[in-house]
């Protein structure tokens, strides 16, 4: 055990976890990092490419390295950061990205061929054959080269999401944020504090500065009490503001269950998106490493998470706990290390300090003007290499605690295209006045990262932007607190021969971007993209300044000249479950259901997605074991007797007010205003441009009254644009316009005996021809009052209606349609059949009016009214719509044996297949039980007089050629007797 | 006397409710509902002594609620009425008004429970600042992909009004929610 006394972990309790199988102790308040460095676990995992040896570097959810997979099969989560993965009994983690133990990686081999594996190799040696890429090399790379694997399971957590709106977002919990939280909670705002951390204070946590002379974590305690007592602070801990987005929208994710080892029916993780109306960012800075040779071993870290891990975690990071600790630093913040350890009887080997001038400041070794040139030890270091005064020294160390200034954390400030400035006096980037929109950085973040600076900061920034949104805020008593200047100066890497890691994550060194220097990959963008730099989980947080600044070295240009960082979001790994929200798989997206659906359920029909509806696609009959038997024979039925549809999908919008009818004839192509009452008349609406877009029909149930029915998948399309056309296009107009799409169940009654069926049903209502003809429509009272509407319209080219009734009274209508229908032959169909109906009475579908036709096209041209304007006639009269000569035709094969296929193109006989002899395509194909083969729709070049001539469609995805004959799109009663008979 | 039997838009013969915790889930499809848009220049009548709200606004007495829908338009809604022309009593209320029906375009979900838990289900549901959501209002807005219009009739009390059609999804929604919060 390496603990020391003191501490913020609660050592009344223990909790028992495993790492590889291992088991180990620690208590509430650990992390699965602190944990383990307390156990002396120093190795926890190998590199992505060269698979060396690798500990933890940071304490913070900036940490490259200690990347673990927790838990096991379907809940496994691989690249877990074990810095920020709060402790918990029955944990289990195990280590990635090795083969045999972690101790001796098989794959370990990789790092002696290293020199074959620098930046840039993947792309220069595997190029050829092309073939082999996909298949060997890309394969073999992945399964050497890589992070944690994923379960390939089905995830059985379930997720949350939620909205937040505030006047104030406080993003982050140390010092900065809790003094904005209290100045704006005060002030009476409506404020959400949200922080990654399990325990508010950020760096606070991790220091011992004290406040106002007593422990910092008094003043936390007290500030976090005063919050919690006021309702209109929220504080969301364990979450993560990952994303800024538009309109002061941000994107976080709380953990809620993660840290649990029984979630207790809990959802594990909420998405929350909250909209404030301005936001502090207090996110604090990430500590900058110093590249030397071999910087990359287990004990090497970050001397501000050495100082974490021994105030906050009371744990020297050593594998023994007598093993000393170095310091190699190029500002103050490493002699406050050496400080911290040495109040905590950690032996302090030596402080090596890149600054000629620099002096002790405790009672430890100091090397002034010395840098570190290399590590030794196998899984965990034993000693370092300094070169001071022109004399080398070995030094016996467990750990080494690296302290090269610190990056504010822009990530959140540079998501809006905010492009963070340099400030040379800070050598670092901070956020640019001007980033996204109310947001006011404060803290570390800002440059101000002293305790005071923080505090202040923090408050001012809350006051100043409340009071942009009139909100007046007094700014706290704050503690009193240390104020020491940031002082930063330019000390980037150690210069040598070995390699000196700068993304520990993606194994790049300052060789490898001295190689991209050399291969003119010189800017940012080139030099990530080249050598992987800033890739992966961590986003290259503890490497990309550091990265800049060696480029500029070898450019010779400043570094604000050579880039900048700048983030996307999220700022740290998001699940991608939880951006789902939770729905998944049938709850994935609402689904609209018809009113007849537990009758096709009764009955045993497979249903289909138009949209989000579901639909009944066919109704298979006991013994019908493919298909086509069953819509072949539903098909039929509706030829001889009769078939219901529920056609309630289709569009209807109820379209009011004295100019309706005027309305309507700048709406559809053809003239609506001439139509009379108790009359349904087709209509076809093109777009602007000219091109068809929807079909259907208007009835006109009063002077002043019509029902128009749209496509199913227009049918939001069509009621969007009429209601634009309505309020912004003709604002003069008395119109009004409601959907009634689900308010109304409709039902096609399609048949020689559907008249019949419906006597039935009908209370006294004249259905013969001459008081109801076709294209009629009616209000009407079916089985014994209930409101219905009737329309004499047929799709299917038999005689037919549509009849409606209030949506509740769909079902019951179907059942007693099938009851009292069983001797005219009654028969449900399903789209199928629907599908095969139309396309034997030539009408037209999406298929054919897919956005790309003209009424022409479809031999509707004569529809487009010259006698009025209408959206899309004059531009439907263009040169380059006009000339289009592809007509709707009906396809029949030559030989009956053979298939029409949709999507397949047309060409003359003999002529080649190129797209310049293309002469068209099919759009509808089916087998006809009536014509008793394959038949199709398509669009052919001057089709309409090309009737009996054989051509040849290709389907050259299956290699396919089929000798078709031309013949009229309807091939059912092209006279129209039955449908008005 | 009509002879079909309706079915709620859950699709049973009976309403479905649920109660979880403090929270009561109730399918309603005993309102009737029925739209009110005014003809060019005609001023908003007054229904029975209900006059009509402002946008963003619920107002009820009478036996009828009116919600505001759209510039000049309102939805009407009549408890207990649905199996009535409730429609046609609205156009006599509101002579010269367009009036369409629409008990049956959507479906009513009552949500009760205890105030400060229904405001966390609300968080939960929709994007909406809780001036929106206050008692009293009124809001179209979107619930899990869906369209809805969300009334809150007190601290306690809730409507969600959605699509007929999309009357399941709308409740395991709801009841998801409910379920984890209660």
């Amino acid at each position: 055990m390496t603990r020391l006394g003191g501490g913020l972990v609660d050592r009344s309790q223990t909790l028992g976890f495993t790492f590889n199988g291992q088991s180990f102790t620690g208590h509430p308040g650990d992390t699965l990092a602190s944990a383990l460095l307390g156990n002396g676990v120093q190795l926890m995992g190998r590199s992505f490419k060269y698979h060396r040896p690798r500990g933890v570097v940071s304490a913070g959810s900036e940490e490259p390295n200690a990347l673990v997979t927790l838990r096991s099969g379907a809940r496994a989560e691989p690249n877990t950061r074990a810095t920020v993965t709060e402790l918990f009994d029955g944990l289990s983690a195990t280590s990635q990205n090795h083969a045999g133990p972690l101790g001796f990686d098989l794959l370990a081999v990789n790092d002696l061929l290293s020199p074959f594996f620098a930046a840039g190799f993947y792309y220069k040696t595997f190029m050829w054959p092309r073939a082999f890429w996909e298949k060997l090399y890309e394969p073999a790379i992945r399964k050497a080269a890589g992070l944690g694997a994923l379960s390939g399971l089905p995830d059985p957590d379930s997720y949350d999401r939620g909205y937040l709106h505030c006047d104030l977002l406080v993003i982050g919990g140390g010092a900065a944020g809790l003094a904005a939280a209290l100045t704006a909670g005060r002030a009476g705002a409506q404020v959400v504090l949200a922080d990654e951390d399990f325990r508010l204070g950020g760096r606070l946590l991790a220091e011992t500065h004290r406040l106002d002379d007593a422990p910092a974590t008094d003043w936390i305690a007290a500030v976090e009490a005063e919050l919690r007592s006021l309702s209109n602070v929220r504080i969301l801990a364990r979450t993560t503001v990952f994303g800024t987005y538009d309109h002061g929208i941000f994107g976080a994710v709380e953990r809620v269950s993660d840290h649990l080892r029984d979630a207790g029916g809990r959802v594990r993780q909420t998405l929350w998106r909250i909209t404030a109306r301005r936001s502090v960012l207090a996110a604090g800075a990430t500590e900058r490493h110093i590249p030397f040779a071999n910087n990359d071993r287990p004990g090497i870290m970050l001397g501000g998470a050495i100082r974490a891990y021994a105030n906050r975690w009371a744990v020297s990071p050593v594998a023994r706990l007598d093993d000393p600790v170095a310091i190699f630093t190029n500002n103050d913040d490493g002699h406050r290390t050496a400080l911290d350890l040495l109040a905590r009887e950690v032996p302090v080997a030596a402080v090596i300090d890149t600054r000629a001038d620099a002096r002790a400041i405790g009672r430890y070794p100091l090397f002034a003007g010395a840098r570190v040139t290399g590590s030794r030890g196998r899984t965990g270091l034993t000693a370092i290499d300094v070169r001071a005064a022109g004399t080398s020294h070995t030094i016996r160390c467990g750990a080494l605690g690296v302290s090269g200034g610190w990056n504010p954390n822009v990530h959140l400030a540079s998501h809006h295209r905010g492009r963070p400035v340099w400030r040379d006096d800070l050598q670092a980037f901070v956020p640019a006045p001007g980033g996204p929109v109310g947001m006011f950085p404060a803290g570390a973040c800002s440059g101000r990262g002293s305790t005071q600076g923080a505090l202040t900061s923090g408050a001012e920034a809350a006051r100043d932007a409340l009071a942009q949104i009139g909100i007046p805020a007094a700014l706290p008593d704050l503690p009193r607190a240390e104020d020491t200047p940031v002082r930063q100066a330019a000390f980037w890497h150690v210069p040598g021969k070995g390699r000196a890691w700068l993304d520990f994550q993606n194994d790049v060194t300052v060789k490898d971007v001295a190689l991209a220097h050399r291969e003119n990959m010189r800017p940012v963008e080139h030099l990530k993209r080249w050598t992987t730099l800033g890739m992966a989980t961590d986003q290259g947080k503890t490497a990309n300044v550091s990265a800049l600044a060696v480029m500029a070295e070898l450019t010779g240009k400043t570094i604000p000249e050579t880039g900048t960082t700048i983030f996307r979001p999220p700022y740290t790994g998001v699940a991608l479950s939880v951006l789902g929200g939770g729905d998944t798989g049938r709850d994935f997206r609402p689904t609209r259901l018809t009113p007849t659906h537990r009758w096709a359920e009764d009955l045993g029909a497979v249903f289909t997605d138009a949209g989000q509806w579901k639909r009944a696609q066919y109704f298979p009959k006991p013994g019908e074991t493919h298909w086509r038997q069953t819509v072949d024979r539903e098909a039929k039925a509706v030829r001889a007797g009769v078939g219901l549809c529920d056609v309630t999908t289709l569009g209807k919008i109820d379209v009011q007010g004295t100019d309706a009818g005027e309305f309507l004839n700048r709406i559809y192509a053809n003239g609506m205003a001439t139509l009379k009452i108790g009359r349904v008349r087709y209509g076809v609406m093109l777009r602007e441009d000219g091109q068809l877009y929807d079909d259907g029909t208007c009835a006109r149930m009063a002077h002043d009254h019509f029902v128009v029915t749209t496509t199913t998948a227009n049918a939001g399309l069509v009621y969007r644009n009429m209601e634009f056309a309505r309020q912004c296009l003709w604002p003069g107009l008395d119109v009004q316009l409601i959907s009634t799409t689900d308010a109304w169940a409709q039902i096609a009654v399609a048949g020689p005996n559907a008249r019949d069926l419906l006597a039935r049903v009908v209370d006294g209502f004249d259905l013969s021809n001459a008081a109801f003809p076709f294209m009629a429509c009616s209000d009407l009272t079916v089985c014994g009052g209930v409101r219905a509407r009737l329309f004499r319209i047929s799709f299917s080219g038999e005689l037919a209606y549509e009849i409606a009734v209030p949506a509740r009274y769909g079902d019951a209508l179907m059942r007693r349609l099938m009851a009292t229908g069983a001797d005219l032959g009654v028969t449900p169909y399903g789209t199928e059949a629907l599908s095969v109906l139309r396309i034997e009475k030539g009408h037209v579908a999406g298929a054919e009016l897919n956005g790309q036709t003209t009424a022409a096209m479809v031999g509707l041209g004569m529809m487009v009214s010259t006698a009025k304007d209408s959206i899309g006639a004059i531009m439907s009269r263009r040169e380059g719509l006009a000339r289009e000569k592809r007509r709707l035709v009906g396809l029949q094969p030559v030989d009956t044996q053979d298939t029409v296929t949709a999507g397949a193109h047309l060409f003359e006989g003999g002529a080649d297949m190129t797209l310049a002899t293309d002469q068209g395509w099919i759009t509808s194909a089916c087998y006809s039980p009536h014509v008793g083969s394959s038949i199709g729709l398509g669009f052919l070049e001057n089709g309409d007089t090309r009737t009996g001539e054989v051509i040849v469609a290709a389907n050259p995805l299956d290699g396919q050629t089929v000798r078709l004959r031309v013949t009229p799109s309807h091939f059912v009663d092209p006279q129209g007797e039955r449908l008005r008979g | 006397m009509a002879d079909l039997a309706p079915l709620t838009a859950l699709g049973a013969a009976a309403p479905r409710s649920l109660e979880a915790g403090a929270f009561t889930l109730t399918e309603r499809p005993d309102i009737a509902l029925a739209s009110l848009a005014l003809r060019r220049g005609q001023i908003a009548p007054i229904l029975d002594g209900l006059t009509l709200p402002a946008p963003g606004a619920f107002a009820s007495g009478n036996g009828l609620g009116a919600l505001w829908s759209g510039q000049g338009q309102w939805l009407i809604a009549g408890e207990g009425l649905a199996e009535t022309d409730f429609a046609a009593r609205v156009r006599a209320m509101a002579a010269g008004a367009s009036v369409t029906d629409q008990t049956d375009g959507w479906t009513a979900i009552a949500l009760t429970g205890d105030a400060a838990r229904l405001d966390a289900v609300l968080e939960r549901l929709v994007n909406l600042p809780p001036d929106a959501l206050a008692p009293g209002r009124a809001t179209r807005t979107v619930l899990h992909h869906m369209s809805v219009i969300l009334v809150r009739h007190d601290r306690e009390r809730l409507t969600i009004w959605g699509m007929r059609s999309a009357a399941g999804s709308l409740w395991h929604t709801l009841e998801t929610v409910v379920r984890r919060l209660s």
